[in-house]
Order: C-alpha cells, then sequence, then structure tokens
C-alpha cells in the first residue's frame, strides 16, 4: 500500500510544530523518539564493537596454552569489562533502541508518552558508558567479572577504583533503565492509535512491555545491592562481612534476583523482533499469536522465580534445590512455544530469504542450542559439574548472541530502509550471515566439549596436555571469523546508508503500521492519525481477519501543537487530546548532574557530589515547571466527540508515570528489607543485640499518618474546587513530615549502636535513611506544588501535579509502615 | 528408561565427545557422585543433541518444502492474493507435548541423581577440613575413630577408594569453590558459612581438582592433584604425611634449616621443627608434593630456586614476597627443603 496522499498546507504546518531545530545545538535538545532511537542503536553497536574487542584480545591469549600476552591483571579487567559492557551497555540498551524507534510508529502514536524522560534515558544511559569506561586510562577498570562477587569486589581484597566504578556504573544505568521502562510502560497504555487493541500489538511490543515490567521489579535488586556494596566499600557498613554478621551470599541473591530476569529482559524484546519480521518474510500471519504473546509474559513471570540455579554450589538444602530445579526446567515450554510457532510460521507460509531473514532461522537454529543447553544445566546435581566452566560460557554466549545478537542483525537489515528510506546491500548481506553464523558456532561449539573437559572459566591462562589447547584453538579462530561478520555488517550499514537502493515506504510488503509511513518517516510519524481495524492493517484485503478496517488515509490530524492522542489503556479507545513537550536542553543537563554526582562520590569529593545532587534537583523542578505555553485548558471536538485537551486523573501519562514509580520503589525497599531478613535469619548471635524501643517511632508512625490525612484532605479538596483547602491541607502535611524528620533525627541520635557498628546496625540506619530521603524528596515536591497553590496553577480540572504528589506522599507513609513493623515490631516477636 | 534407552544415550554422547580422556573431563567419571552425575549428564547431552538435530532438519524441511517457490513480493502476485491462511497451532500443541514428555523424564532424572548424590552411602569416618587461600588449598585430615592422627597438607589430596570421605570447606578471605571433576561436583567455599560434602572415589588414577569459583587473580593457579588409591596405599601416604620432619643430616642442609627457621618459618610451618608459621602452606612433606605454587610449576630444583627468589615474578600477585637471599643461603635452603620428604 502506497503512504496516502496527504495536502501540503498540512505538511508543512506539522512539519513546523514537530521539527527538531537544525544543527548540532538542535540536536542537543531532540526529544523526538526516532533520533532518540537510533542513538541508541548507534551507541549500543559501538559498545558491542568495543566489548568484541575485548573479547579477541581474551581469545588472543587463550589460542595457546601458557600464553601471557596479557598479565593476569589484564585480563581479568578485560573479562569483567567484556561482560559488563556487553550485558549492561549493550544487550539491553540496543532493544531499547528498536523500541524506541519502532513503537510509537507500530502504536499510531505521534512520540512516546514521555518524550523529555526518553531523552533523559538515553543520556544517562551515554553518561554511564562514559563514566564506565573512564576507568580504562585510570587503569582501573572493574575486576571482579560483571557479577561482582562479595567479598573479592570488598574494599579488604579490593582495595582500587574498580568495583567502584562498576557499583555506580550500574547505579546510573539503573535510573536511565527505570525511566525507560516507565516510559514504554506508559505509552503502551496510554499513546496508542485509536483502535490499537492490546490483541492487536505486535510481538516486539508485548516483548519490551514484559520486559519493562520485568525491569521495575528487577532493577531495584541490583541498586540495593550495589549501595550496599559501595557503602561497604567506602562508608565501613557491614552488609556483606562475615565478621559483623553481614554474609556475602547477600550479594548473590540480591544480584541473581535480579540477574536472572534480567536475562529475559534482553532476550524478549529480541524475540519480539522475530516474532514480527519472520512473518513478513513468510508472507502470512504468525502461528499462535496469542499463545506466543501469553508465552511472553510467562517465561518473565517464570523468570523471577528461578534465581537460585545461578547459585546450586553455594551449599543450599536439597528440597530448595529440587523447586528451583523444577522452576528451570519449566521455563523451557514457553520458549518452546514460540520455537514451535517461528517453525509452523515457515512451514506453512511462502517464504523468501533476503538477509533478515537469513539471520532469524539462523537465530532459531542457535536458540534452540543454548536452550537446550540450559535445560542441561537446570538438572541440578549436573550443574554441580558445568557450573563455572566453559560449558556455561557456551550457553549463555548461545543464548546471548543467539538470541539477542542475530535480531539485532536481523532487526537492522529489516528496518534499515525505514530508518533511513534505503534498503541494505543484499549479497554483503548474504557475506555478513554466513561469516556470523559459521564464525559464532566455531566459536562457541567447542565451549561446550572443551567444558565438559573441566575447563574452568575465569582462568587468564592453562596448561598443555588436558585436552584443551586444540579446542580453544578453533574457538579463536572463530572469534576472528566472527568479528569479520561484524565489521561486513559495520560496512554494509556505511555503504547503504549513502548508496543503497531508494526503499519506499513498505519494501519487504510488511504488515505492521510503521509502513504505512514515509521512509524515513517525518518527525510528527503520521500526519493523519490512523484508526486501527486489525493486526495486520496493511494486510487486511489479502487476509479473513474480521470485518473491521483501518483508516489510513482521513481521519484526525491535531495540528494546534504538540498533540496525541491518550487512549484507554485496554481498548484504546481516545480519552484525552495529549500535549507533548517542546524540545528541551533540561534532560542533557540532568544527565550531566548526575554525572557529576557519580565522579564525585567516586573521588570521594563531597562538595562534587553536593554540586552534582543540587544540580539535579534544579533540572528536576525547572523539568516538573509548567510551561505556559502549553497549558491550554478546554475541550476540543474530534472525530471521536468531544475530548479533554490535558486531562487529570487515570487519563493522564502522569498518573502512570507515578504508578511506575512507587512500584520500583517500593520493590527497592521490599530488596532492602529481604536484605535485613536475610542477614537475621543466618546470624549467630540474637538479631538484633538488644531491641530499639518503638515509642518515639511510634509517635512518629502517627505524624506521619496524620500528614498523610492532611495531604489527602488538602487534594480531595481541589477535586472540589477549594484553593484554600488544597493549601491548608498540604501546609500541614509539609509540617508533619519535617516534625517527622525532626524526631527521626533524635532517635538517631540516642541509638547506642552506628552504621559502622555491625551488620545490623548498617541495615537499621541504610534502611531508615533511605526512607529518610524518600521523606525528604517528598517534602520538596510538596513544597513545590504548595507554591504552585499559591500561584493558583490548580483547578478541579488541572491538579494532575496535586494528584501525584499526593499518592506519592501516601506511598513514603506505607513504606514507613513496613519499616516500622520490620525494624521495631518484629525484634519483640521473637 | 528401558537399559536399552540408556546405551543408546551413552554411545550417542561418547560420540559427541570422543576424544574425552583429558583428565578433568567429567563425563567419565571415576567417583562416586561424580558417577551418578556422568550418567544424568550423559542422558541430557544425548537429548539435547536430538533436539538440536530435529530442530534444525525442521528448519531445513521448511525451506525444502518451499523450494522454487518465487516469494518475494517484488516477483509478482503470490503473497497479494487472497488466500486461506490455516492457523497452524496443532503443531504448537504437538511440539509442546513432545517437549513436556522429554522435560518431565528429564526432571524425574534430575531428582533421582540429586537424591543419589546427596547422601553417602554409610557415615563416612574419614573427614577433610579444606581451607580455600587465595590461592593455594588448606587440607587437615582427621580420622574420627583415631582423632589423634590428624595432620595437615596443603596442594594435595588423597582419597582411599571405596571409602566414603566427609569434606567440610571453609575460606580464609574470598569466595573459591573445591573442585574435584572426576570424583564429584562442585560445592563452594564461603567465607562465614561452612559447607559439606561428600566424596568417594571408585578407581585409582590421579586426576587434577581445581578452584571453580573466580577468586582473583590466581584463580586459574589454584589446583591440586587428586589422588584415588587403594586403602592400604592411602594408609601408607596418611602415615608418611604424619610423620615429623627429620633433621637433615647433610651439612648444607642443615645450615638450610637455620635460614628455614629464620626466615621463611614466619609463615611456613613445617612439623617437628620451630618453623610454626600458619599464613602459607604447609612444608612438612614439601619434596614428595609434584608442583609449586599450587600447579603453576613443576616442583624441580630450578623452579624452587627461582620461586623462592622471586614468587610474584612467576605468579603475578602471590602473597609469598620475592625473597632476596644470598647464593649460600638459597642454596642451603633448597637443599633443605628437598630434603623435606
Amino acid at each position: 500500500m502506497a503512504a496516502p496522499a496527504i495536502e501540503r498546507p498540512l505538511v508543512e504546518r506539522l512539519e513546523k510544530i514537530w521539527a527538531t531545530p537544525p544543527g548540532f545545538r538542535g540536536s542537543l535538545q531532540s526529544v523526538d523518539h526516532k533520533t532518540i532511537g537510533i542513538r541508541y542503536l548507534v551507541t549500543s553497536i559501538v559498545f558491542l564493537v568495543i566489548g568484541g574487542i575485548e573479547a579477541l584480545l581474551m581469545r588472543s591469549q587463550l589460542m595457546v596454552s601458557g600464553e601471557h600476552m596479557l598479565s593476569a591483571d589484564t585480563y581479568n579487567q578485560m573479562f569483567s569489562m567484556h561482560g559488563v559492557t556487553m550485558i549492561f551497555l549493550y544487550a539491553a540498551p540496543v532493544l531499547s533502541g528498536f523500541s524506541n524507534y519502532i513503537w510509537p510508529l507500530m502504536l499510531g502514536a505521534r512520540d512516546m508518552a514521555y518524550p523529555r524522560l526518553n531523552a533523559l534515558s538515553y543520556w544517562t544511559y551515554l553518561v554511564s558508558g562514559i563514566f564506565l569506561y573512564t576507568s580504562l586510562p585510570l587503569g582501573a577498570m572493574p575486576n571482579a567479572g560483571w557479577f561482582d562477587y562479595v567479598p573479592y569486589a570488598s574494599r579488604a581484597y579490593n582495595p582500587g577504583l574498580n568495583i567502584d566504578f562498576y557499583a555506580l556504573t550500574v547505579l546510573i544505568l539503573a535510573v536511565s533503565t527505570t525511566v525507560g521502562s516507565i516510559n514504554f510502560i506508559t505509552t503502551l497504555f496510554k499513546t496508542r492509535a485509536p483502535g490499537m487493541s492490546l490483541n492487536r500489538l505486535p510481538i516486539i511490543v508485548w516483548g519490551t512491555l514484559t520486559a519493562s515490567v520485568a525491569n521495575v521489579f528487577a532493577l531495584p535488586a541490583l541498586s540495593a545491592a550495589a549501595i550496599m556494596l559501595f557503602l561497604d566499600r567506602r562508608y565501613g557498613t557491614h552488609f556483606y562481612d562475615p565478621s559483623a554478621g553481614g554474609h556475602p551470599l547477600l550479594w548473590q541473591h540480591l544480584f541473581w534476583m535480579f540477574g536472572h530476569p534480567w536475562v529475559y529482559i534482553v532476550v524478549l524484546p529480541a524475540m519480539g523482533i522475530v516474532s514480527d519480521a519472520l512473518p513478513t518474510f513468510c508472507r502470512r500471519p504468525l502461528v499462535g499469536y496469542t499463545l506466543v504473546a501469553l508465552a511472553t509474559v510467562t517465561t518473565a513471570m517464570i523468570g523471577f522465580g528461578v534465581w537460585l540455579h545461578h547459585m546450586f554450589a553455594t551449599g543450599i538444602p536439597p528440597l530448595a534445590l529440587a523447586f528451583f530445579g523444577g522452576a528451570s526446567i519449566i521455563i523451557t515450554i514457553p520458549s518452546a512455544v514460540a520455537v514451535f510457532s517461528w517453525l509452523a510460521t515457515l512451514w506453512d507460509g511462502r517464504p523468501w530469504y533476503p538477509a533478515a531473514m537469513k539471520f532469524m532461522l539462523g537465530f532459531i537454529a542457535l536458540f534452540v542450542i543454548g536452550g537446550v543447553s540450559g535445560v542441561m544445566t537446570a538438572a541440578v546435581p549436573f550443574d554441580w559439574q558445568v557450573t563455572d566452566t566453559y560449558f556455561v560460557v557456551a550457553h549463555l554466549h548461545y543464548v546471548l548472541v543467539g538470541i539477542n545478537v542475530f535480531p539485532v542483525i536481523a532487526g537492522v537489515y529489516y528496518w534499515f530502509p525505514k530508518f533511513t528510506g534505503r534498503l541494505m546491500n543484499e549479497r554483503l548481506g548474504t557475506w555478513n550471515f554466513w561469516t556470523m553464523f559459521i564464525g559464532a558456532n566455531l566459536v562457541f561449539f567447542p565451549m561446550h566439549i572443551v567444558g565438559l573437559l573441566g575447563m574452568p572459566r575465569r582462568i587468564y591462562t592453562y596448561p598443555s596436555g588436558l585436552g584443551w589447547d586444540t579446542y580453544n584453538a578453533i574457538e579463536t579462530v572463530g572469534a576472528f571469523v566472527f568479528a569479520l561478520g561484524v565489521l561486513l555488517f559495520a560496512i554494509n550499514v556505511l555503504i547503504s546508508r549513502r548508496r543503497g537502493e531508494v526503499a519506499g515506504p513498505n519494501p519487504w510488503d510488511g504488515p505492521t503500521l510503521e509502513w504505512s509511513t514515509p521512509s524515513p518517516p517525518p518527525p510528527y510519524n503520521f500526519a493523519i492519525i490512523p484508526v486501527i481495524g486489525s493486526r495486520h492493517p496493511l494486510w487486511e484485503d489479502r487476509l479473513d481477519e474480521g470485518s473491521s478496517r483501518s483508516i489510513l488515509t482521513r481521519g484526525p490530524t491535531l495540528v494546534d501543537g504538540r498533540e496525541t492522542f491518550a487512549t484507554t489503556p485496554l481498548d484504546a479507545e481516545p480519552a484525552a487530546i495529549m500535549q507533548m513537550p517542546e524540545d528541551t536542553y533540561v534532560p542533557l543537563a540532568l544527565a550531566i548532574s548526575i554525572g557529576i554526582i557519580a565522579y564525585g562520590l567516586l573521588f570521594s569529593q563531597l562538595w562534587l557530589a553536593a554540586l552534582g545532587a543540587v544540580a539535579t534537583v534544579v533540572c528536576a523542578i525547572t523539568w516538573l515547571w509548567p510551561n505556559a505555553e502549553t497549558v491550554r485548558d478546554g475541550v476540543a471536538s474530534t472525530e471521536f466527540g468531544d475530548l479533554p485537551v490535558g486531562r487529570s486523573g487515570t487519563h493522564s501519562v502522569g498518573y502512570w508515570g507515578m504508578v511506575g514509580v512507587i512500584t520500583t520503589e517500593a520493590s527497592f525497599f521490599a530488596y532492602l528489607l529481604f536484605g535485613y531478613f536475610y542477614l537475621a535469619s543466618q546470624s549467630s548471635n540474637p538479631w538484633p543485640t538488644e531491641a530499639p524501643r518503638p515509642w518515639l517511632p511510634l509517635a512518629n508512625t502517627i505524624i506521619l499518618i496524620l500528614s498523610s490525612v492532611a495531604v489527602a484532605w488538602g487534594e480531595r479538596g481541589i477535586r472540589l474546587g477549594r484553593r484554600t483547602r488544597l493549601r491548608i491541607g498540604y501546609a500541614v502535611g509539609i509540617a508533619l513530615g519535617v516534625l517527622f524528620l525532626i524526631l527521626q533525627g533524635v532517635e538517631y541520635s540516642r541509638e547506642k549502636i552506628s552504621p559502622t557498628h555491625d551488620a545490623y546496625g548498617s541495615a537499621f540506619f541504610t534502611i531508615t535513611g533511605f526512607h529518610g530521603a524518600h521523606v525528604f524528596v517528598g517534602l520538596i515536591m510538596l513544597c513545590v506544588v504548595l507554591v504552585r497553590a499559591f500561584k493558583n496553577h490548580f483547578s478541579a480540572d488541572r491538579r494532575e501535579a496535586v494528584t501525584n504528589v499526593a499518592i506519592y506522599w501516601h506511598f513514603v507513609d506505607a513504606v514507613w509502615l513496613a519499616v516500622f513493623t520490620s525494624l521495631y515490631i518484629t525484634p519483640y516477636l521473637r | 528408561m528401558s537399559t536399552r534407552r540408556a546405551r543408546v544415550a551413552v554411545v550417542a554422547s561418547a560420540i559427541v565427545l570422543a576424544g574425552c580422556n583429558g583428565t578433568s573431563s567429567y563425563l567419565d567419571a571415576t567417583g562416586n557422585a561424580g558417577r551418578s552425575e556422568a550418567i544424568l549428564g550423559q542422558w541430557l547431552t544425548a537429548v539435547a543433541c536430538a533436539v538440536v538435530v530435529l530442530v534444525c532438519l525442521a528448519i531445513v524441511w521448511g525451506i525444502w518444502r518451499h523450494r522454487g517457490e518465487q516469494n518475494a513480493p517484488s516477483s509478482g502476485k503470490s503473497g497479494t492474493e487472497r488466500r486461506e491462511i490455516r492457523s497452524g497451532l496443532r503443531w504448537i500443541y504437538v511440539g509442546i507435548a513432545a517437549t513436556l514428555v522429554v522435560l518431565l523424564v528429564t526432571f524425574g532424572g534430575t531428582m533421582v541423581t540429586l537424591n543419589a548424590a546427596s547422601h553417602p552411602p554409610r557415615v563416612p569416618r574419614l573427614e577433610i577440613d579444606v581451607t580455600g587461600h587465595q590461592w593455594w588449598w588448606e587440607l587437615r585430615y582427621q580420622d574420627r575413630a583415631h582423632p589423634d592422627e590428624g595432620f595437615v597438607t596443603a596442594n594435595e589430596i588423597h582419597l582411599p577408594i571405596g571409602i566414603p570421605v566427609r569434606v567440610r570447606l571453609r575460606s580464609a578471605d574470598v569466595i573459591h569453590s573445591f573442585w574435584l571433576p572426576q570424583i564429584a561436583g562442585k560445592t563452594d567455599v564461603i567465607p562465614g558459612q561452612i559447607n559439606e560434602m561428600w566424596v568417594e572415589a571408585k578407581q585409582p588414577g590421579t586426576t587434577r581438582g581445581a578452584c571453580g569459583e573466580y577468586c582473583g587473580l590466581q584463580h586459574a593457579m589454584m589446583t591440586l592433584p587428586v589422588v584415588a588409591e587403594s586403602p592400604e596405599h592411602f594408609a601408607q601416604w596418611t602415615a608418611q604425611r604424619r610423620a615429623e620432619a627429620v633433621a637433615p643430616m647433610a651439612a648444607e642442609a642443615h645450615a638450610g634449616q637455620i635460614v628455614f627457621s629464620r626466615t621463611c618459618g614466619v609463615c611456613h610451618a613445617v612439623q617437628g621443627t620451630n618453623a610454626l608459621g600458619r599464613v602459607g602452606p604447609d612444608l612438612t612433606h614439601f619434596a614428595s608434593r609434584p608442583s609449586i605454587g599450587a600447579g603453576i610449576l613443576r616442583n624441580t630444583r630450578a623452579n624452587l630456586m627461582g620461586w623462592i627468589v622471586n614468587a610474584p615474578a612467576i605468579k603475578e600477585g602471590a602473597r609469598m614476597p620475592a625473597m632476596p637471599l644470598d647464593p649460600a643461603d638459597l642454596n642451603a635452603v633448597v637443599a633443605y627443603l628437598q630434603t623435606l620428604r
């Protein structure tokens, strides 16, 4: 189908509204999801190349036995950086790149729900990557593996800056990934084209949605673990120190509670790429769409229950081993659903084989090899042998190269014409595929065998005579063949970008909405917001999927500023008109501020960290302060009836974002409390030695509940239009919150123990301290709202900030109830 | 599972793993727990290979089915004409049913093996307390029937055939993992907790044990020879290891002992002398151990001299400092160490 003909004045008007200012300065301000998506893709592939060079150095060392080209120290930094780079800076961000670019085009929106948050997500990702690699010139790259087990990673055994770089990098990256995930979730539920109901979503959308929800719950585990690590290393706490009541396995539990869901986070969207692109080349819809969508969600859910399979050898009771072994075997089933779905699509389709399709078929083979070796490692007693050998290296590379890299390359070949308007070279593509496919199997398959022959992982050299030499030599050759394949890919991208064949809107005859836009799409994506009638809007002529038809060539245009529809979560019926923000420097400034905090903490320059923190708060307030131009009340009449413009309540995207923030923060506190109870359960001494007196905290609990009541009363007031009631309620809430913090300070001064006394003290002060910090942030937010209340910014219809801050404040209170119960009540229940 | 299928599985994996005779291959395991793990491993390997072959055949068949078709959008109408699309769901159902059967058998086998590997057939009398250090192993043998017959050694382990042995694992510093590939799977060595495992060797022979968990700079060089021998030979070995060092006769070695006690004895112990250090490996029977530095060098005179003079130059990061002894003292210490059999 050709792109719909659109009147020229409309195009010019939209162009003026949506275009990013030209030049370098414009590019720093851009919030266009397509620009951000391409930035994500390019940056993450640069990191893929850097991580690949590290891998080539390691493979060169291991090519022959007894080689000492790299020192033990350098080798250990190399494998640590290879893991951190590939897993954190390549595998997840590259998928964010696709999703950022493709989502609004697939969903029929003009941008993501939070364009500025999207820019922030990218800039913080970039800052975290730059931050990590400043360790290179300092010669202090992380050296304890991407898994970073304590106590080797603790200060006693690792005194340099190496591990501090690691801890701070994952914390910066957590900001990026969390805001990105919340953005995806809100975008999905709020900004789809009318008619794009949940059962019509492309599978990559299901994949990224599932991964984003998993992120919101899983990432706080890593953040909590990294914060404890940094506190242990720099401020003398004892979370992981067995000589003072801590326990090294606490790190492993938290790390793998994050780490295993993360595996699915970096493969589910990639599997989604295949589930969407493979049917295009098979010229029929995906077999078993509903099953595959359900399997995607199920995988992530089971993925939260298998973390212990990374710890089978840590001395865990047999019953727990049986349970987690069973769960790890069961998780195969949803993956099998996807594999059989792709096979059935191939068998029943009318396939043809451009490079993208070749990569996807190769992917299926690699996926299955990685899958079955995964089942083997799930068999607990066998895992006691293979764990930490090259067999696991083989397994995880078949999984990550097979299920992430191959679909990514396939995805680039598939969407490159959409990104650039030009096709990639097919002849080069064929060479690209075969070098990468043969290379991958040459490097990774012998690792299975050498692993079964007993070669441990993470060894910088090995003696001859153990039967390992030949396989290692083959692997090294394979690694260079694979690298040649990546080089061919890069060459193809660079050549085709300028000289590729002009593609037109839909060169593959694809079924989904992104192919209805021009290639490359204009800044506003859709001049006419489409109305969706089926799962395959561009194949409706030839499929019998019900009688409804999508409308792409006439309909709403929304030309009064940057606007798109906010739709209902399930059925995607238009509920409001959303006003989208203009381009801005603030996300970049905020990301730089976060980077300044990190450098301040790294070099123990607290003035610098404080400067960064102040800059962060200033940026955040600038960000949230309403722009007078975009505040436009009222009702607009559209094809879908009269719709409110920028409405609050559950229709607003702000509400959804706040729910996302609260969910991830609640998870963070849950992991902190898990740490508290885990250490209590492992402690041989009474925990705590002396239970803290509950009376002052009980009073504080009542104060905080009263402040919540006051805020709720004020918020209720503005719903009824009573501005004075809002002011009184919030002012009282702020006063009570300040009183809480003062009393908390009194409580601290009366404590006999300190954070550095033992692990109990560390946990007590860290948990209450983080809660206190949340109270402080909540107070800043309440104060901002109060100032705006005195400026009469709010009314019964326009009270988004009031409601969201109230929700946050109630959440902070709810956390306190959990903290109070855990720290002050449970010690008396023994 | 029938014996016939089991045999097929074993043969299939034997083909895949032809040539796996290295000294740490665990699919031809000789230990009790190791052997049941190996059988499970062989079954898993066979199933895995079968699944991969079947799926690859399915891909090839899918391509073969459509050979000669002109399906590209540019090639004509084939894709754009209206046609019936089959749901294809039955392929998924059949595939999932087959997968479930295989997984259930795998799970059953896992549970049976887990049960067999978790408990020794009888209560072990012999106990070894193993302590992991960066980057060497300390082993303390104890016989519950003869409590006074314990002894300490380092970087070597001997096991009596047919007798279960309890191993208790402690760490002196970071996390290690104790792995005797052909005898039993890994158990982590974690500071702050004492893990236990049991082992029972079934066939005589020497294999290579290693640290399984990354533990820092020299994780690669933290190995120990594992000698499985008949109970008689084992008894001889323990008797010899229990003996204290004999004072050397030769003058040079005697002089070496004096230098050793003064300089090396701060960290190293030689039982029966006044060298009582506990920081480094016990050297009472050093000369009868096959290697130096937990597997980095063969135990020869030349290697030993180089090691004493500058151990960190040979094993980067080694805790043993360079010992700038003058040539006479160095020769004397080496002569002394070579008497410690």
